[in-house]
């Protein structure tokens, strides 16, 4: 029998190896040098990441202590996984759609995987009570009342079908 | 430009530290010997402990009543987060040794939970000994048993995970006397409680004809009275340790029970779940959608000198005047060439007026 810290091990380790691999790729592309592969790299291995990224989330609720989030850091891991996720899915789909890897894409993609390695930094603050990241917050989480979230959610969806139509046409 | 990135990541992975693994604890948990100590840290980073460990029991242990057993930790150096792990175990083998296996059960831990696992952060060194309580309820079978006290811990200088375990420590545990007064078997005390919250305590007893609390206020003892065998714990104003014990009497010996400790704590963080899924959910959605309908930059920057509609716009509008001046020649002053529709004049006229230009007719 595997415990969920296990898991969580693997799965973050997964991620986040992957994550910083897509982000070294991201910066070559960045900088315009390296191999011509940095792209496919950068690509492939953000895509990776994001894979692994739901397990580490559900393994890490299920193996810190307490129920469920208990702990403002755990809020706040949530919260900043779910928007590097959102961005790397968007550099994902938008390099899907036919978009060059230019300064503005790979930013996005070097954003993403800065979010996901800040997690993994609080993730370190939570389980060790160490972290090289001194500003991350520990006691406070920025939650949107309920309402806003879903005036946020409809604003995602209607960006996102708009972009749909926009680029079938 | 190669050597400076070279030369600046030398830097960086020189200036790196040896670490061992978990250096603020894994938290109190009930745990195994094998579990409860670095579990990345490698061979050649472990060391034994200098801690001088002792276990003292009560002199009279009954079978399944509660008892207060004080451990020690002695003579030892630490890492600068003074942080020491001690597991209370039944073997030294690594291997099925936790408290339970014996009968014994942790009723209250250093920490105010239930684990043979806790953390201590005190003064350890080398001068001082740190003591703390432990209350555990016995096995409920008379007999010879053994305790273990284990310890986990860093060094000063760090980069070394440190763990020792005591000598074996022996206590009898007896069957009770019929007539003893005594905490029912059944009985659990508290172990926590909110801040600003009076806790009334129910007792359950067998062969007690009268019952005395007393509550160790620092150094002064108060004695609270027992009514229909509650009795009330004052309201903490913050978070603290408070303690308590009991005194029976009845047709046996007057009984001491162990002193119990109530932990005063701050109401955990709280956070409206759903909330924070949702908004999860709408930061994924808002920041992918964002980042899909970002237009290419260079797109952007030609956008600015996109005049494709009106160089398609100018071109239709010239072409069509051309062909509509096309299609009808300006007719002479002679008039159209006799037998000549103005359908042919439209198609031929050009040449016809060329022709005439160059005085052909």
């Amino acid at each position: 029998m595997i415990s969920s810290g296990t898991i969580h091990v693997i799965s973050t380790e997964l991620t986040i190896g992957m994550f910083a691999l897509s982000g070294v790729a991201f910066l070559l592309c960045l900088i315009q040098k390296g191999p011509e592969s940095r792209e496919a790299v950068a690509h492939w291995a953000l895509l990776g990441g994001l894979i692994a990224t739901p397990l580490a989330i559900l393994s890490g609720i299920n193996a810190s202590p307490g129920d469920g989030i208990d702990n403002p850091l755990l809020a706040n891991k949530m919260l900043l996984s779910m928007t590097s996720a959102g961005l790397a899915v968007g550099v994902l789909v938008r390099r899907k759609l036919g978009s060059s890897v230019d300064t503005r894409h790979a930013g996005i993609g070097m954003a993403a995987v800065g979010l996901m390695l800040t997690t993994a930094g609080m993730g370190g603050e939570f389980s060790r009570g160490e972290t090289l990241l001194f500003f991350v917050p520990k006691e406070t989480v920025m939650l949107f009342p309920l309402w806003a979230s879903v005036v946020l959610i409809l604003l995602g969806i209607t960006i996102l079908t708009k972009s749909a139509i926009e680029h079938r046409s | 430009m190669r050597v400076k990135i070279v030369f600046v990541l030398g830097i960086l992975l020189l200036s790196t530290t040896v670490s061992t693994a978990n250096p603020g604890g894994k938290g109190d948990d009930v745990r195994s010997r094998d579990c409860a100590g670095s579990c990345h840290a490698s061979s050649s980073s472990n060391g034994v402990s200098t801690a001088t460990l002792d276990i003292k029991f009560p002199n009279e242990v009954y079978a399944g009543l509660l008892i207060e057993v004080q451990t020690s930790v002695e003579s030892v150096d630490v890492s600068s987060n003074n942080l020491v792990g001690m597991t209370l175990l039944i073997n030294s083998d690594g291997a099925k040794d936790l408290p339970a296996n014996d009968g014994w059960e942790v009723i209250t831990d250093p920490n105010g939970g239930t684990n043979n696992y806790v953390e201590i952060s005190d003064s350890f060194s080398s001068f001082n000994i740190v003591n703390r309580s432990w209350t555990l309820r016995a096995p409920s079978n008379p007999g010879n048993y053994e305790l273990y006290l284990a310890v986990q811990h860093g060094t000063p200088e760090g980069g070394v995970a440190m763990s020792g375990i005591s000598d074996s420590k022996s206590v009898l545990v007896e069957e009770v006397p019929e007539n003893l007064p005594r905490l029912s078997p059944d009985w659990e005390p508290t172990n926590t409680r909110g801040l600003g919250e009076e806790t009334t305590i129910t007792l359950d007893t067998l062969n007690t004809e009268s019952a005395t609390v007393e509550l160790m206020n620092g150094a002064e003892v108060i004695v609270i009275p027992v009514v229909d065998d509650q009795f009330t714990i004052p309201a903490a104003v913050n978070p603290g340790v408070v303690q308590w014990r009991v005194i029976l009497e009845g047709e046996g010996p007057t009984q001491y029970s162990p002193w119990f400790r109530i932990t005063a704590q701050a109401p955990a963080w709280d956070v409206d779940e759903t909330a924070l899924y949702v908004q999860s959910i709408a930061l994924f959605l808002l920041c992918a959608g964002l980042v899909i309908m970002q237009r290419p930059k260079n797109e952007d920057d030609m956008k600015d000198y996109d005049n494709t509609n009106h160089v398609i716009s100018t071109v239709d509008t010239s072409h069509d005047s051309d062909s509509t001046n096309a299609q009808t020649p300006p007719i002479p002053a002679g008039g159209i060439p006799e037998g000549w529709t103005m359908e042919q004049w439209e198609y031929y006229g050009h040449e016809h007026l060329e022709k005439l230009a160059r005085g052909e007719f």
